[in-house]
């Protein structure tokens, strides 16, 4: 069974994510690390929340589908064999 | 999708028409047979900066690789955060033409990656206010199919470098996270999509969206927790 957040588990929970980022004061940073040491319910959603980062993370380097990239390069080469000419900057 | 096509060559035709302001000085192609989507670097590591300094300077490779990840991002941002793949091809030709003609012009190079970004959100969004009305056809990360045989036919590239049930591991990944993402508010989708699956910074994230770091950093938080849960749900 998965054990319940308490009082003192609002802080910690609510700084969690800017935890995980590195987003914290030193003192913070220590203060909510000792509670997620101590507190078996933070640790367990700080993990769950780092799985979460992790899983996004993968999908930003996915590849496009086959015909989704092979329409995409087609256009770039129609684009570049038009004789369209991008303006430059003055 | 012929439609986006004929709309693409007619303003294909207008940029061409466009009066010759000046040409990329001296375009340099250094013979090879440059394919701009076999990059090794995925979008999230692109230096774009390097990549507009670049083809400011007339190279022909940095160009198309703008104009890939350009096209990669709209895909991306149609997916996940309008949640319609079938809108991707505008917001996708959007995207090229306004990185094509942007490109050369832009004095920061570093700030490129931010407009990019607000352009692909602003392409997006108007393609699907034109198509609101439009019955959708969605093409879904759900074509992913998992053969008895335990072959995987989906929709990504085959890639002889990776393993099938690495295949099967990213796609189904890939589903679970569309449908967490859709089931957010499209506030928190849009931050969660550039700062999680993009890799922008807060501080980039707050100028795409145009709020402060520290609203950023709340959203964030929020949408991370209702992600989990339905990450975690069954």
């Amino acid at each position: 069974m998965t054990p319940q957040p308490t009082d003192r588990c609002r802080q910690p929970l609510e700084q969690v994510s800017r935890y995980l980022d590195g987003d914290l004061s030193a003192a913070q940073r220590r203060t909510v690390g000792q509670h997620l040491r101590r507190c078996p319910c933070c640790q367990h959603m700080a993990d769950s929340l780092k799985h979460t980062v992790d899983t996004c993370h993968k999908a930003g380097g996915a590849r496009l589908p086959a015909d989704v990239r092979s329409r995409a390069r087609a256009r770039i080469a129609t684009l570049l064999a038009s004789g369209a000419v991008p303006p430059r900057r003055a | 999708m012929q439609q986006s096509r004929v709309r693409f060559h007619r303003r294909l035709a207008r940029l061409a028409a466009a009066p010759i302001r000046g040409r990329i000085a001296g375009v340099v192609t250094d013979g090879r047979n440059v394919n701009p989507s076999t990059s090794t670097r995925s979008a999230r590591e692109t230096d774009y900066g390097a990549l507009v300094r670049a083809a400011q300077g007339g190279s022909q490779q940095a160009m198309e690789r703008l104009l890939m990840r350009a096209q990669e991002i709209a895909y991306r941002f149609s997916l996940h955060v309008c949640g319609h793949a079938d809108d991707a091809d505008d917001a996708m030709q959007e995207a090229l033409l306004k990185t094509y003609r942007h490109a050369a012009q832009i004095k920061e190079p570093d700030a490129f990656r931010t407009w990019l970004y607000r352009t692909v959100k602003n392409a997006c969004l108007i393609s699907r206010r034109k198509r609101v009305h439009e019955p959708g056809r969605l093409e879904s990360l759900d074509e992913v199919v998992e053969h008895a045989d335990g072959s995987v036919q989906g929709i990504d590239v085959p890639d002889p470098g990776r393993r099938p049930d690495e295949v099967l591991e990213n796609s189904r990944l890939r589903r679970s996270l569309h449908r967490a993402l859709q089931s957010l508010g499209p506030e928190y989708r849009l931050i969660v999509f550039l700062r999680e699956v993009e890799g922008l910074s807060t501080r980039e994230v707050a100028q795409v969206v145009g709020i402060s770091e520290a609203n950023v950093k709340t959203r964030l938080h929020r949408a991370r927790l209702s992600l989990r849960q339905q990450l975690e749900s069954p």
